[in-house]
Formats: C-alpha cells, sequence, structure tokens
C-alpha cells in the first residue's frame, strides 16, 4: 500500500470505530549515514523507517496516538484503544479539524525539495566524501596541533502523506545531503578545543565541495587555541549568522497562539508595536525554493503562505494554529515556522566588525536559557574579542544575560550572510549595550 | 506474554539474522528488539481534555569490528526484512564469515531495581484523571496568584530482548513514569511560571500522598518567589549548590567527560587523567545504576552487560572512565554497563546513569556561612558542556544572593558557567547531606536522548562565572 493508501485505511477504521473526525499523516523515509575518523570509517548507519500519526475527535473529546506496528490486526486493535482513551478525557469544544475552505489555494510552485539524482549516491561516494573533509581539515597550517578529526556525511530521502476526513489530502517528497566535519585541537594549557563546520542542502550537487567544508573546521577549531575569559561589562554583541538561529528561536516561541492563551508570552499585547529597532523584520516565507522548511501546505493542510511576522521592528502578526485559534478567538495562520526570510543589511560580516571597531563576536552559545513570560535570558557565549575593527583574542567561559524586550531594541545592525543551512536563516546580527559577564 | 511472542520472533529467526549480521565476519554483532507503549494524559484550563499515546516497535542490528560500526534498524519484524537490516549492518566488516551461535542461553540473573505490583498496561485512564485533577485544585487552592496550571502524566511500558554473537539472550522490562505540575502566577501586572516534576521508573504507587504534597509545595513555593527575585552580579562569584538537582554540575562538568568514547578518541579535557588527583580527597563521584526505581536506575544496559555503581572519582582521584562493549575492548578493561540508547534506532553509547557526589565533612550551615558574597543555586532547568574545552554550564531556576554569610534576597533565571577540570579543582567544601533528586532529568548526546538521575550533597565552588547584570 502506498502512504496515502495506509492513511486513508487508518482513518476509515479511526471513523468506524467511532471518530467523528480524523487527521492521519504516514510518513517513510530512508537514512544513511557514513561517520569517519582519523582515518577510517567509524560507523555506517542505514535504515528506512516508517510510522503514523492519527488525531482522534471523538464526542468532542481528543486524543493523538502515533505507531510504528503497522500490522494489519495491531493496527486495528492500536486505533480501537485510542477511540476509548478519547472517549475516557473531558469534552473540548474548541478541539476540530480546521475549516476546510483553508486547504484551498496551494501555491502552484515547484519548491524543488526533491533530488532526483538521489539514487546516484552510493556508498563509495559517501567514504570518498568524509576521507576527503579529513584530508583538508589535516591540509591547514598549524594542523600539527590537531588531535582529532571526525567528519560525517549523510543523506535522507522521506515521503509523507496527510489525509483529513473533512476532505484533505496531500503528499509530498524531499531529499536532504549533509556533510560535516568536526576537529579537536591541542590547547598548550591541556584544553582540546573543538569546532566543526557542515553544509546541507535538498540537492545533492549544491553541497559545498567537502575540501572548503573540512578546511574551515579547522582553521575555526586552531582559532580557539588560547581562549581566555573576558572582562565582565556592557558591550558591542556581533553573533555570528551560525549562532544567531538560537536568539532568533527565543523570539519565535513568545508569537506562538498557544504561549499567548496560556499568559506565557512576553509579546501579549505587542501586536502593531515596536518589539525591537527598525533594524528587525522577518517574514516566514513557506515557498523558498529548495528550503528545509519549504511546503506547500502545513501539518494542519492550511494552504502555505507568506507572512510578514515583523516588519521595521513593529510585530505584525501570530503563528496561530486551529485550536488555541479557537479559544483566542484569531484566525489561524500556522502553526509553525517555516523559513525565516530575514531584512538584510548590505554590509558583510567583516565591514560590521570594522563598523563596530570594539567589542564581542560570538561564535556559539553554550547552554543557558529563556524565559517564555518575561523575555529574561542568560546564555553561556564563546567566540572572539573585537579590536580597532578587527578579531582578536578568542574568548570563553562566559554568559550574556538580559531581557528580550531591551535586546532587540539594540539591534543595530544586520549582516548580508543569511546562515543557508538552517530553516531560520539568520544574517549576522550586531546588539549595541548588551551585559557580559566574565572575570 | 513472553518476548518472543511480543516481537513475532523466535529463536530459529534470531540465529539466522545473527548469521546475516556475520556474513562477512565482524568481533561482535547483536539484536535490539524494543517494544514501548506510552501514554500522556494532560491537563489544562482545568480539564484533562487531552491524550497522547504511541507504541513503538522495531529491531537494531549492529555489527562491530575494532572500533568501527555498522548499524541498521527496522520496523518490519519479518524475516526478510530482519535479514536486510542484518546484511546492511554487515557491511562494515570484509573478512570471512563467522557462525551464529548454535544455542542461546538466557541471562537470568538480573536484579529487580523497578518491581511493578501493577505494569502501566493495567492502569486504566479513568484511575490517572483523578491524580490529575487533584494537583489542579490543589495548586489554584493554595496561592491566590495562580491564573494557569498544567499538568502532564506520563507512563511507559518498556520490553527489550537483547541477543548477540556469544549467545547471550537478555530480556528486561522498564516502566518510566513522569508527573509535572507548571504554574503560571500574576501579582501586581507581572507574571511569572515555574513548576515541579517527579520521575522514577515506578507505577502508579509512585504518586504517595506525600510525594502528590511535595509537588504541589514546591511548585508553589518555587513560583511565588520569583516575584521577589532579581538578577544577581555578572561576574566571577563563589558559588553554593543546594543539595539535590545540583549533581546537574556533576553531569555537565565531568560526567560527559569521562564517558570513555570521547576519551578513546582522545577529544576529552579528561584524556589521560585517570589515576591522578583531580579533585580535594574528600570528593567522591559515583555513577550508579542501582538506586532503586530511579529515573536514572537499571538493571542492565542496552548491550546486555551487568549495571552496578561506577567510581568516577575515589577520594579525589580519577577513577575509572564509564564503558560501552567498544571501549572497554579498547581499554583492556571489563564494561562499566553504561552503554545505553535511546531506542532501536541508534547504537549504544557510553552514557550517564545515575551521577551524584558522595557526603563530605562539612554541614550546610558552615558552607553558607563562609560565603562572603557569592549565589545559592536551589533549582535548574538545564546544563550542557563543550567535552574538549572543558567549558560547562547549568542554568539556575532559583537561588539566593549569599552576604556575609547569609541569604539575602532570592534570584532567578541566571547562566554559570565554569571550566570543568578548574571547577573540581575549586569544589573546597562538601556536606554531609546527600539527595538524589527524584525529577525527571533527560541527558542528550549525540542526538539521542537517555533518562538519568542525578544528586548532591551541599558544595561549595569557590569561583565561576555568574551570568548577572550589573556589578
Amino acid at each position: 500500500m502506498t502512504l496515502v493508501e495506509i492513511a486513508r485505511e487508518a482513518a476509515r477504521l479511526a471513523l468506524a470505530k467511532g471518530a467523528n473526525e480524523a487527521s492521519v499523516g504516514t510518513y517513510r523515509a530512508r537514512q544513511v549515514e557514513v561517520a569517519w575518523r582519523d582515518g577510517k570509517v567509524e560507523k555506517v548507519s542505514e535504515a528506512t523507517t516508517r510510522g503514523l500519526g492519527l488525531d482522534l475527535y471523538v464526542d468532542g473529546r481528543y486524543a493523538a496516538v502515533s505507531t510504528s506496528d503497522l500490522r494489519p490486526e495491531a493496527l486495528d486493535r492500536f486505533i480501537g484503544e485510542a477511540v476509548a482513551l478519547a472517549r475516557s478525557l473531558a469534552p473540548d469544544p474548541h478541539r476540530r479539524l480546521p475549516d476546510p475552505a483553508l486547504y484551498a489555494g496551494q501555491a502552484e510552485v515547484d519548491l524543488e525539495l526533491e533530488d532526483p539524482d538521489y539514487g546516484r549516491v552510493d556508498a563509495a561516494t559517501r567514504r570518498r566524501l568524509a576521507e576527503a573533509l579529513e584530508a583538508a581539515a589535516r591540509g591547514v597550517p598549524g594542523a600539527e596541533k590537531i588531535l582529532s578529526v571526525s567528519t560525517s556525511v549523510s543523506d535522507t530521502a522521506s515521503e509523507s502523506a496527510l489525509v483529513q476526513t473533512n476532505g484533505f489530502e496531500g503528499t509530498r517528497r524531499g531529499t536532504d545531503f549533509w556533510l560535516g566535519a568536526e576537529v579537536a585541537v591541542q590547547d598548550p594549557d591541556s584544553r582540546r578545543p573543538e569546532e566543526s563546520a557542515a553544509s546541507g542542502s535538498r540537492f545533492f550537487a549544491a553541497l559545498e565541495p567537502a575540501e572548503a567544508v573540512g578546511r574551515l573546521a579547522a582553521e575555526r577549531a586552531l582559532a580557539r587555541v588560547g581562549a581566555v575569559k573576558g572582562a565582565s561589562g556592557l558591550v558591542t554583541l556581533v553573533v555570528d549568522a551560525r549562532a544567531a538561529g538560537r536568539l532568533a528561536g527565543y523570539l519565535l516561541g513568545p508569537m506562538h497562539a498557544s504561549s499567548l492563551q496560556q499568559k506565557r508570552s512576553f509579546l501579549e499585547g505587542k501586536l502593531g508595536q515596536p518589539i525591537g529597532s527598525a533594524r528587525l523584520g522577518f517574514v516566514d516565507d513557506p515557498l523558498v525554493p529548495r528550503g528545509f522548511g519549504s511546503r506547500r501546505y502545513d501539518g494542519e493542510g492550511l494552504a502555505a503562505r507568506r507572512l510578514t511576522m515583523v516588519e521595521g521592528g513593529v510585530l505584525r502578526t501570530w503563528y496561530v494554529d486551529t485550536y488555541y485559534g479557537r479559544k483566542l478567538g484569531l484566525a489561524p495562520t500556522t502553526a509553525r515556522s517555516s523559513n525565516l526570510a530575514w531584512a538584510l543589511g548590505d554590509a558583510p560580516r567583516e565591514r560590521l566588525l570594522a563598523d563596530v571597531g570594539e567589542g564581542v563576536l560570538v561564535t556559539g552559545f553554550l547552554g543557558g536559557n529563556s524565559n517564555g513570560t518575561t523575555g529574561d535570558f542568560s546564555l553561556g557565549v564563546r567566540g572572539f574579542a573585537i579590536r580597532g575593527g578587527r578579531l582578536a583574542e578568542p574568548v570563553g567561559e562566559m554568559n550574556v544575560s538580559g531581557n528580550h524586550l531591551e535586546l532587540w531594541h539594540r539591534l543595530a545592525a544586520t549582516g548580508d550572510d543569511p546562515y543557508a543551512y538552517s530553516s531560520l536563516r539568520t544574517p549576522t546580527l550586531v546588539f549595541e549595550g548588551v551585559q557580559l559577564a566574565g572575570t | 506474554m513472553t518476548a518472543f511472542d511480543r516481537f513475532g520472533v523466535t529463536e530459529r529467526m534470531i540465529r539466522e539474522t545473527l548469521s546475516a549480521a556475520l556474513s562477512r565476519g565482524g568481533d561482535h554483532a547483536d539484536l535490539y528488539f524494543q517494544h514501548v507503549v506510552t501514554s500522556d494524559l494532560g491537563l489544562e484550563d482545568g480539564a484533562v481534555n487531552r491524550a497522547w499515546a504511541s507504541t513503538e516497535l522495531g529491531v537494531g542490528v549492529r555489527v562491530v569490528r575494532g572500533d568501527q560500526t555498522g548499524y541498521g534498524y527496522t520496523e518490519d519484524l519479518s524475516l526478510p526484512a530482519l535479514l536486510e537490516c542484518a546484511r546492511t549492518a554487515a557491511a562494515i566488516a570484509d573478512g570471512p564469515a563467522r557462525a551464529a551461535p548454535v544455542a542461546f542461553h538466557v541471562r537470568a540473573d538480573l536484579p529487580a531495581r523497578y518491581p511493578l505490583s501493577r505494569g502501566w498496561g493495567e492502569v486504566r485512564p479513568e484511575e490517572r484523571l483523578p491524580l490529575l485533577a487533584g494537583l489542579n485544585e490543589r495548586a489554584f487552592a493554595a496561592d491566590p496568584r495562580v491564573k494557569k496550571v498544567n499538568v502532564y502524566l506520563h507512563s511507559e511500558a518498556g520490553t527489550v530482548l537483547m541477543a548477540d554473537s556469544r549467545g547471550r539472550l537478555v530480556e528486561d522490562s522498564q516502566p518510566m513514569t513522569v508527573l509535572s505540575l507548571s504554574l503560571l502566577s500574576e501579582q501586581g501586572g507581572r507574571r511569572e511560571q515555574n513548576g515541579y516534576n517527579v520521575a522514577g521508573r515506578a507505577g502508579l504507587d509512585f504518586y504517595t500522598p506525600e510525594r502528590l504534597d511535595r509537588v504541589v509545595r514546591e511548585a508553589v513555593a518555587r513560583t511565588a518567589i520569583l516575584f521577589e527575585a532579581g538578577a544577581p552580579p555578572a561576574g566571577e562569584l563563589p558559588v553554593v549548590l543546594a543539595a539535590g538537582s545540583s549533581g546537574i554540575l556533576l553531569h555537565e562538568a565531568i560526567g560527559h567527560g569521562m564517558e570513555a568514547d570521547f576519551n578513546r578518541k582522545g577529544t576529552s579535557i579528561y584524556a589521560d587523567k585517570v589515576g591522578k588527583a583531580i579533585a580535594r580527597p574528600f570528593v567522591n563521584i559515583v555513577d550508579d545504576a542501582t538506586n532503586q526505581g530511579a529515573r536514572g536506575a537499571i538493571n542492565v544496559d542496552d548491550e546486555g552487560n551487568a549495571a552496578g555503581c561506577t567510581r568516577l572519582v575515589e577520594d579525589g582521584i580519577l577513577a575509572t572512565y564509564l564503558h560501552d562493549e567498544i571501549s572497554a575492548r579498547h581499554y583492556g578493561v571489563a564494561p562499566t554497563g553504561n552503554g545505553r540508547r535511546e531506542s532501536y534506532r541508534h547504537a549504544p553509547l557510553p552514557r550517564m546513569r545515575s551521577t551524584y557526589m558522595l557526603p563530605g565533612p562539612h554541614r550546610k550551615e558552615e558552607i553558607i556561612a563562609s560565603v562572603k558574597r557569592g549565589i545559592y543555586c536551589q533549582n535548574f532547568s538545564n546544563g550542557q558542556v563543550n567535552i574538549g574545552a572543558g567549558d560547562f554550564t547549568f542554568y539556575v531556576k532559583n537561588g539566593w544572593l549569599i552576604e556575609d554569610g547569609k541569604l539575602t534576597r532570592p534570584v532567578k533565571d541566571v547562566n554559570i558557567i565554569g571550566n570543568g577540570p578548574k571547577a573540581l579543582e575549586q569544589v573546597d567544601m562538601v556536606a554531609d547531606d546527600l539527595e538524589i533528586d527524584e525529577g525527571g532529568w533527560t541527558c542528550g548526546k549525540d542526538g539521542q536522548s537517555v533518562p538519568v538521575s542525578q544528586g548532591l550533597p551541599t558544595v561549595r565552588v569557590a569561583k565561576m562565572t555568574v551570568g548577572g547584570r550589573g556589578s
């Protein structure tokens, strides 16, 4: 049976066993990974995995279940038990499938999510790339300090289907390819700093060359040697595009209807108001060709469309799913973010650093957390001191703390360099007057 | 039901699958069958009106050659699918075929660290509902500032069956439950959120009246105090860790760095330090699988090896790494029972179980009184470590400022960062009040999550960097 046939059959069973409505998602994915370390294969893994998820609406009650056991008799029993589980709960008048009118109007674009050449990437190719990543890392000046190089080459081909009993059926397919290297180096004082680099794409041919990725990982690791703890104080903080996704993620959570309805959003009451400087802006764009978050319909079957989230610092809309939208009396937009398209500056990182003059570049966060209710955050950071507009000594074992409602107002510039290997696609971000804790 | 019935397999199918796994040689091969049924009930806005349930069934096949691993898994437990999966894993080796075991012996000497009077499969939803509703009512009644209450009850019934090329067959039933209470309170236009959770390898009788009392009391108190709390100063300060969940310090500062895979690869800051003094003589740290009913307890690890109590630091001296089969063979030592995995979809790795420090010679009161100006850390949400550089963090949700030996004002939402070996050297006082935390801690590594426990007596660290504001 195809995935959509399995989903239809499960939906039929759910209705037959007493559900009023149901939504069924099925998936299958083939995942292959070669991990390589110091001259030989460390691990090869390969598998095809599958599963089914089912949202049940039974007499005004709701349960969501999933299973990887698709044997017909097991599935039959599983759905029967799920209906009984839903019946044991309290009713919830807000639980229903989406308004089917929202299913209509999917964009007629080719999102280019599946590489037609997927089948041509074989074990020998993966191994050759894994080896090339290491060779490139070991070829950089200073390589004698390298303790270990681990590389990884992986790909996934996935397909899924979604069937909702009030008139939605959809299927999608996609591929992705990744290669990356992690390099550990010896610091004279016995520390062994590690850094990494990676490249990913929907299309194999669009990956960065393994040589460039391996070299970058080694250069980044060697640059960590001799890291020191800087002084505490208010500084200009430049957050590298690769690291900035962590900060952006903390803004997205409080933009969700579930956070608003549960009074756990520091953005409540801010619609139409500035939540950051005029530099802050991003669109949620599900229609980016080859994007990791791209889709023509979302997880609830809603036709995907672009949403202006923040424009010139002003909050324009929320992420609203069907359930919490009904609770709040808000029209659904989409339950989850897709790709972010940021308002970019016109300067590359080097020029941003030159303009900053004195400050700290953050290349990675370590631990820490953000309080979505109050906006307070405190995060471990590492990176480099910026002196005279250039990168100076590596710094680490420091914390940055503040409140998001202040932080984003201090956004002074954004780079022209959205990070391509995440659906958050953050550019380099420059914040002025941020509290850093060190010595 | 026997484990064979549950998975619909026979000893012959297992033998044929292992034979396919060893078709190109290899030092070791194993199969990990897993069946897990989970159930979650959720209370929001006053009603238990949502439930989630899942069934996971599958098998992972592993072939090991030296320190190289071939791995495959499948949810299809038919013989052709098992054989295909085994041949995929076999590709790691390239020698002549090895014979699979002719006979299997069932390992019957497992301890019983989480016996249940009644498994979760026998507990009807109707029996669980009052638990959630009761916490909701009591939380609202305890403090008029409480505006939103969320309660979640997770239960899990898992069975694993392991078979390997040495002819070992190991079966274990692994229950788990987590109850969490999360509150949102309002006062004078301000809002604060906090909560409390408890977890264990246990059944419904885990939820005694005393435990439920504690869940409500702690959640309410931890939320209420946030209205009086502020940010601590920024910079280097003495840090006192309260007994209990402060064991997160050990998990991040030393636990991960002692996982033998990082040391085998030479990428841990603790590589080459075994046998050397790394802390004061009164510092003793263990990783223990044996705590009855603890979230981090296991009867056997996920490679079928016995799991006991492993000494990481003995009288200040680094004693033993945490091993899985591969690292144990690499170092020529016995496995320590730390080979764990998230599920059949993952190959095992050296992982922690329940990590804690043994009691020391000081008293809590004397430790707090010794600090001129510092931070007292009580509750935590999360932590992280860079294994090689040694930098690690933990995020403090509730704490106090210490001034002139006294707790003076509450602090909140602050990240603390240190360097593992430096921080251990600077543990200069350890109290006699060890507590192992009852919370639902989960450890992540290489994309795999496993349940763990942690504990600590009251401890003073002479200096760490506190991510506060101002001076």
